[in-house]
């Protein structure tokens, strides 16, 4: 019996309801209809007046679920695709963000992004925020790529004082499995080494992890032992655990799945060169999506993101220099 | 004949099944590519299914009134072979292949078809050839030119410089010497015998590693010395054949004060005071201490200072000012019994003067018309060549040989 990531979401906001009076869940179609992507099927039925369908206004959801924490709630909100969120964007940068700075009053919500490309998604369907959100002080951002990570995550994130942006993969839904849903659970602020390494280190989170551990399992019949860095939170940045695995490597790709002008992996490479230029034996190097908007079309959508194949290349040239 | 399935499109985006509202087909239809043969309604919209090709409807499996989810089995369409090659579509054959994993129809409609990749059916597209950056790749840096982050920082933990470290031959890119190179290189050196070096050997390490870091071109000439031992011989106080070097030297040098200039940038900067220094060797290293205003004090005036600044410089006694450095350098390795060789200047001078041990030769002697015995020694001059050219140095070299001859004037 394997659980998938998805069911991980899902028990996690079963648990959180069951265990947590101030908890509700909000969000376009969540209810009877379990979410778009089932990630609260059934959760209405069990916990009635605590799982609300919305309007189809996410600067609305936002908005309620402020208010609601002011109050002392503890919200979830799904947001049907991170695509949509910037409709939220005001609400979540301008008040949710700020208003413990301002008003010494912590907003304790959590709100879910369905974040990430899966094929034949599309522009609108496809994209990641976690870079444009940790921008923005006052956020918590973070980027779960294991079944584990899911659940625990989603547990710390409501238990947390400050907003967090929560980035699930929508890839990894269905088609990542483990064999229990519980398992390593790391605070939020850590980063985990996914695979351990000492010719050069691959730094990235979410989906991108499993690709680049697949690159690692390539490169590694060829001899080359790749360390792979799953930061799990892109913010706060686990700084330490990125620099103890250039110290060890010397090189370091930064991996992500977001476009590539600044972000993630440009903050990354830009700590590791601030902080660790000395450890560097080569230019530290980065591996985004394409500068175009997300195609529609699978195989121009395979050409556009990170894949083993364009990660394992990278490398190569990486430890070639 | 090839069948075609009629299949659930994905009608949108987060929509897993539809509900079939008309059938507008029946079995043995001929339809045509991309005509409407199903209407069907979504949760968000109403819309028609599409033929992907031409073909004979051979089978409808949907009922009219019930939900489909996305993927689900329709109907089944007979297609020529031409028909298939023209459209390329999957006929139920290669769909089944395709599928083996998968099975079409699915439990109702819970599941989000639109995401249900299967654990073992992700497979990268073979024909996406990744197009991925280079590095800046550095050329032309065989060995220790290119310096990573890295490497300076192991360097300077080792106090090692390039030079130290020129042995090893590079694997990185353009030949470049890479961390793992150089802790190689380093385990290699382990099994050496070594001892630490001593602060003198050090710091002529450190001038001479930074005067080479110029093009330095050496000049020689030959001069004879018979004139100037015979003047030395004459002296009650004798001064040192170096001191004669370094006077005539000085005498050349403010004639020709541009060949001692000095380089900085976009500017030679002249010499302000005619200090020359003065090579002497001491226990595992050498020290050059200057003599000040040469030019301005005659020879006879200048033996009891040199003499007094060669023991002292022995006896590692030197002051701050004694070797504060001057504008060239006079060496006379003729004492170690070398007759010639390639001086180097300090880093901070552009010039220096050498000479080699005399030696005894037959010289021909225009006024007797003979062979005569005459001691000859090697004079050479080692110069900046972004400073001087071999022309200049040449004429300075020239007008020491000739100063040389009249020992009686310096």
């Amino acid at each position: 019996m394997s659980v998938t990531y998805i069911d991980a979401i899902r028990e996690a906001q079963e648990d959180l309801l069951r265990e947590d009076d101030r908890v509700f869940l909000y969000g376009q179609d969540i209810a009877s209809f379990g979410g778009a992507f089932k990630a609260t099927k059934g959760l209405a039925e069990a916990y009635p007046n605590r799982v609300f369908d919305s309007p189809i206004s996410e600067d609305a959801m936002i908005g309620l679920a402020v208010g609601a924490a002011i109050e002392g709630m503890r919200p979830i909100i799904e947001m049907q695709f991170a695509d949509f969120s910037s409709i939220a964007f005001n609400q979540i940068v301008n008040q949710a963000a700020t208003h413990y700075y301002r008003t010494g009053m912590p907003i304790p919500i959590t709100v879910r992004l369905p974040s990430g490309g899966t094929p034949g998604s599309g522009p609108f369907h496809s994209q990641s925020m976690e870079g444009l959100y940790a921008q923005y002080p006052g956020l918590v951002v973070v980027t779960p790529a294991t079944v584990s990570d899911a659940y625990h995550m989603l547990i710390d994130a409501v238990k947390m004082d400050d907003p967090v942006i929560y980035c699930e993969h929508k890839f990894l839904y269905r088609w990542l499995k483990a064999k229990s849903i519980k398992g390593e659970h790391l605070p939020i602020g850590q980063a985990r080494i996914a695979r351990p390494g000492k010719h050069a280190t691959v730094v990235t989170y979410s989906a991108m992890v499993h690709e680049a551990v697949r690159a690692a399992d390539r490169l590694q019949q060829d001899g080359w032992e790749i360390e792979v860095v799953d930061l799990r939170s892109v913010k706060p940045l686990d700084i330490d655990t990125v620099l103890a695995s250039v110290a060890r490597t010397g090189r370091l790709l930064a991996v992500g799945e977001a476009f590539p002008w600044g972000g993630v992996t440009a903050e990354v490479v830009s700590r590791v060169t601030e902080e660790g230029f000395h450890l560097l034996d080569a230019p530290p190097q980065r591996l985004n999506s394409r500068d175009t908007p997300v195609p529609y079309h699978p195989k121009l959508w395979a050409a556009h993101r990170p894949t083993p194949e364009s990660i394992s290349e990278a490398l190569r040239k990486l430890l070639s220099f | 004949m090839p069948i075609v399935p009629i299949l659930m499109p994905q009608l949108g985006e987060s929509i897993a099944e539809a509900t079939v509202i008309r059938l507008d087909i029946k079995v043995g239809d001929e339809v045509k590519t991309d005509q409407e043969i199903i209407e069907v309604e979504t949760n968000k919209a109403t819309m028609g299914i599409t033929t992907l090709c031409n073909g004979v409807v051979s089978e409808i499996r949907a009922v009219e009134g019930v939900s489909y989810s996305v993927g689900s089995l329709l109907g089944l369409l007979e297609v020529t072979e031409e028909e298939i090659a023209r459209t390329g579509v999957d006929t139920l054959e290669t769909l089944e292949a395709k599928n083996h994993s998968q099975p079409q129809e699915t439990k109702s409609g819970e599941e989000n078809l639109h995401f249900a990749l299967d654990g073992d059916s992700y497979e990268e597209d073979p024909s996406i050839v990744p197009t991925v950056k280079g590095l800046p790749v550095p050329t032309g840096v065989m060995g220790a030119h290119y310096i990573s982050p890295r490497m300076r920082a192991r360097m300077n933990d080792m106090g090692l410089r390039e030079a130290d470290i020129s042995a090893i031959a590079g694997t990185g890119a353009g030949g470049r010497v890479t961390v793992e190179d150089l802790e190689r290189f380093l385990d290699y050196l382990e099994s050496w015998p070594s001892a630490p070096a001593s602060p003198m050997r050090l710091a002529v390490a450190d001038a001479m590693r930074r005067s080479w870091t110029r093009p330095l071109a050496t000049v020689g000439l030959p001069v004879l010395l018979d004139r100037l031992l015979q003047h030395r011989r004459e002296q009650v106080k004798k001064p040192g054949l170096t001191l004669y070097l370094l006077r005539a030297f000085a005498i050349a040098l403010k004639e020709q004060p541009m060949t001692a200039g000095y380089l900085i940038g976009e500017k030679v900067v002249h010499p302000r005071s005619f200090d020359i220094g003065v090579a002497v060797q001491v226990e595992d290293g050498v020290v050059v201490p200057a003599m000040r205003k040469v030019d301005q004090k005659t020879l006879s005036e200048l033996v009891a200072e040199y003499d007094d600044l060669v023991d002292r410089a022995r006896r590692r006694r030197l002051t701050e000012a004694d070797s504060r450095g001057g504008i060239a350098t006079v060496t006379n390795f003729g004492t170690f019994g070398l007759t010639t060789g390639t001086p180097i200047p300090l880093p901070n001078e552009t010039l220096i003067l050498g000479i080699g041990a005399g030696r005894k030769k037959p010289v021909w002697s225009e006024q007797v018309e003979a062979f005569l015995p005459a001691t000859e020694a090697e004079l050479l001059l080692t110069f900046d060549h972004r400073v001087v050219d071999g022309g200049g140095a040449g004429m300075l070299l020239n007008r020491v040989a000739v100063l040389l001859q009249q020992p009686e004037n310096l």
